[in-house]
């Protein structure tokens, strides 16, 4: 029990949740300070709200990470706290804006990296000796720049005139010359690591004086002297005290002293006791002991603050996001649950009404808890936004470009899995911008365009997806430049002149595509848009790209809402099942025979009004037993996906249902990878559908490609 | 049961006293974010002692110490501190703080402060 681990946590107590604790308020709060760095850049200074939160949040950092034994981070924001402290406490100082923020985004950067480590487990050992010494060297420069001596700062007078006061309260003069009073000597011994010594000493004097006459102790000056706490720990922490209180009373009020080791205690003569009484004599001023000054910031906050904030930190909770996962599941096999009893083929026979009204209460309720299921996981998309800000500083900062960067509807809520999957490809796309697509502030200007350039990030709600625009305006793309190099590539087996303005554009999204011969620092490092392609992608959404030459670059990404639900059209084919998003659905029709005809491929086409599309029959395609073949007994079902379409050809339409999404199983993933399929979801009679993917399907070329 | 309050805006440094004191003989009758929300929950749960925090948006650990002392005199007041806080430790001390206790600190020194404090 006496703690002997020295300033150890003791290793029981870091476990899971308490790191995890400890990884989330972290990161959040790194999260915030870089956002406040930025702005206060922005703004090129601090504001006094603003240096009080910095302050805060190292102070903070220093102490969660203190606590879990990160050294490395504890002390580097350790050393940062005693810049801004200095800053905050001293009026008029001076110091070098640009380089503070720049030191302390430097060490953001590498608190980030040891959190990281410290998620994955690893150990949190990244150098910051450098950033540490960097920091001294400010702090000595900023305190010798304002006069602030190189290490006492302002503490000292303060704790000079508090030791002077300290003096004073020796003596109780209501008590003056009251009966016949005792004398006695104590020490008291602190265990080994209860730190702060010469406080706890402060302590028992300042307690004690309402039992004591006068109390005179060794070390005197026990305020701000780190030499008296080591003299308290090497020696005990000696007093004789003039007393009227009984000996037991004294003797037991230094008992319950905490951390205390041992208590030597004895009555002395009043000859002892005089000998300790110091040369000075001291003033019989009491009662109104006045405070030890601290500092001034803790006198002059008002004592009343606006308790704005109160609530509203306590009303939000944090919920690991596996729980979400898999409350979600939960309420999607509640969901297909209900339908199961609902539809139930032999209920629905016995029309009874009651039944129908629970029924419908109950799919009322079910709808509600998923719209609230899904609403929990929605995440503004802010967050992410705000990363960007700190990617287009340093870009600018090392490529020297002036760029501001916009952001526009940054409230737009997108699911959590899916937020996270999106901020590695804006990163590289405003990486793209700002390296390749806008341009010094010269030629710039010599194009009359605004010296400053600005890529605007913007993010809106359409449908059941959500587009987040990168903007810029910068050179634009080049169509033939872009045409050629995918030629020579070999990623385009067609002429220019049959392809689109959009069409070329998304070539750069080709694997193996880059046009940049240099590889920067910043963009182009052998991974190129591909990537984001790739990753917009597996959240089932896409990339467009939009150009005018001279003008600048647009790239949109469409990503979907959410993974988990989606609004969808079951057909039947045979005894299958098919689930098709009905955002992709433009039109359904029965069509005679002779409407379609054969292209010279042999592919099946229909015209609909005037335009041809291409027809798919699902029970060719995934080869299903069915009777219906003849168009005249089934259905045409036009879907379309970035105005590419065609028509699907089914046996028949079974309804609209909100499904459930789930992944096709691993096993059959591995086993055979099929075309055109999403993943599969449970209908309400308990049978599986499979979720067409439209974009996989045999589309049509784009209509604008056609010269439609 | 000894029936404290912890006060700390650091979710961590609330959720490390509570794993600390947890199945040692504590109640957690309440926690607060800031000063203000301290000052406002005391009356509430009436603690055995508080923990308190002392580098806190809105109202500091300090102010909320001597609001609650003001409000209940018998009050105890634990302050949490760092290293380098020592100015700020002797007012409280002479605001009527119980006791202190330094950041980084083991589960031990925390129950050996807060135990003193059972009635």
């Amino acid at each position: 029990m006496d703690g002997k681990g020295g300033i150890c946590v003791s290793n029981s107590f870091i476990d899971e949740p308490m790191l995890e604790a400890y990884v989330y308020e972290t990161s959040q709060i790194i999260e915030n300070l870089e956002t406040l760095l930025l702005e206060s850049e922005r703004e090129n200074s601090f504001s006094e709200e603003g240096l009080n939160e910095i302050f805060r949040f190292m102070h903070t950092i220093k102490g969660s990470s203190a606590m879990m034994m990160f050294n490395g981070i504890s002390v580097l924001a350790h050393r940062l706290e005693d810049i801004y402290f200095v800053i905050r406490e001293e009026e008029d100082v001076t110091y070098g804006f640009t380089e503070l923020v720049d030191l302390s985004l430097e060490a953001v950067d590498y608190f980030k990296v040891e959190l990281m480590k410290i998620k994955n487990s690893e150990t949190a050992d990244g150098d910051n000796e450098e950033l540490i010494d960097s920091l001294m060297v400010y702090l000595d420069k900023m305190k010798s720049d304002n006069g602030l001596g190189a290490k006492g700062d302002k503490k000292q007078p303060a704790a000079k005139a508090a030791e002077q006061e300290a003096q004073k309260y020796y003596i109780r003069p209501s008590n003056e010359e009251k009966a016949e009073a005792d004398y006695y000597s104590a020490t008291v011994r602190f265990k080994e690591d209860c730190e702060m010594e010469d406080i706890r000493s402060y302590t028992i004097v300042h307690n004690i004086v309402d039992l004591v006459e006068e109390i005179f102790h060794t070390p005197e000056d026990i305020i701000d002297n780190e030499e008296a706490a080591a003299y308290i720990k090497a020696n005990g922490f000696s007093m004789v005290i003039k007393t009227t209180c009984e000996e037991a009373v004294i003797k037991e009020y230094l008992n319950k002293t905490i951390f205390l080791e041992s208590l030597q205690f004895q009555a002395i003569g009043k000859d002892a006791f005089e000998l300790f009484r110091p040369q000075v004599t001291p003033e019989t001023v009491k009662e109104d002991v006045k405070v030890p000054k601290s500092s001034k910031m803790y006198k002059e906050k008002p004592k009343v603050a606006k308790d704005t904030s109160v609530s509203l930190n306590q009303s939000i909770i944090s919920v690991n996001v596996d729980k979400l996962d898999s409350l979600m599941d939960m309420v999607g096999e509640l969901v297909i649950a209900e339908a199961m009893v609902t539809q139930n083929p032999e209920v629905g026979n016995l029309e009874i009404e009651s039944f129908e009204k629970a029924a419908r209460q109950l799919h009322k309720i079910t709808g509600e808890m998923q719209d609230m299921v899904m609403a929990i996981r929605m995440v503004p998309l802010s967050t992410t936004f705000m990363k960007m800000h700190r990617i287009v500083r340093d870009m600018c900062k090392k490529l020297s470009k002036d760029v501001d960067l916009e952001v526009i509807g940054e409230e737009t809520e997108v699911d959590k899995n899916i937020i996270e999957k999106i901020s590695d490809p804006l990163m590289h796309i405003i990486r793209n911008s700002l390296d390749h697509g806008i341009e010094d502030s010269e030629t710039r200007e010599m194009m009359g365009k605004p010296a400053k350039g600005t890529v605007t990030l913007e993010a809106k709600n359409s449908g059941s997806d959500v587009l987040v625009i990168i903007r810029d305006d910068g050179k634009g793309l080049n169509k033939e430049k872009i045409y050629e190099k995918a030629l020579t590539n070999g990623l385009v087996d067609r002429s220019i002149e049959d392809m689109s303005d959009r069409e070329v554009y998304s070539l750069i999204l080709a694997p193996g595509f880059s046009t940049k011969e240099v590889v920067t620092e910043f963009s182009g490092r052998g991974v190129g848009m591909d990537v984001v392609s790739k990753n917009i992608e597996s959240v089932g959404g896409n990339v467009l790209v939009d150009s005018v030459e001279g003008e600048g670059t647009s790239i949109i990404l469409k990503i979907p809402l959410t993974l988990a639900i989606i609004e969808g059209m079951n057909i039947r084919v045979g005894s299958a099942r098919f689930t098709i998003p009905i955002m992709s659905i433009q039109e359904s029709f029965r069509s005679e025979n002779n409407e379609v005809f054969v292209d010279t491929d042999g592919n099946e086409m229909i015209m609909v009004r005037g335009i041809c599309y291409p027809v798919l029959r699902l029970h060719e395609f995934y080869d299903v037993d069915t009777g219906i073949t003849s168009f005249d007994e089934g259905i045409l079902i036009m879907v379309e996906e970035d105005d590419r379409s065609c028509c699907i050809f089914a046996d028949e339409l079974l309804g609209q249902q909100q499904v459930v999404v789930k992944s096709l199983p691993e096993y059959v993933k591995k086993y055979k990878k099929i075309d055109g399929l999403g993943g599969c979801t449970l209908l309400g009679d308990g049978s599986i559908s499979l979720i067409l993917d439209v974009g996989e399907l045999r589309l049509s070329e784009p209509r604008r490609a056609a010269g439609i | 049961m000894i029936r404290i309050m912890i006060v700390d805006d650091a979710a961590f440094m609330r959720e490390s006293i509570k794993l600390m004191v947890k199945d040692e003989g504590f109640e957690v009758v309440a926690e607060a974010v800031n000063g203000l929300d301290a000052v406002a929950k005391y009356d509430d749960c009436k603690p055995d002692v508080v923990t308190m925090d002392i580098t806190m948006p809105e109202m500091d650990g300090i102010d909320a110490l001597k609001a609650i002392k003001q409000k209940d005199p018998g009050a105890n007041v634990v302050m949490v501190s760092a290293m380098g806080q020592e100015p700020l430790i002797r007012e409280a001390v002479l605001s009527g703080a119980s006791n202190f206790i330094v950041k980084p600190f083991a589960k031990p020194k925390l129950i050996e402060v807060l135990s003193s404090f059972g009635k």
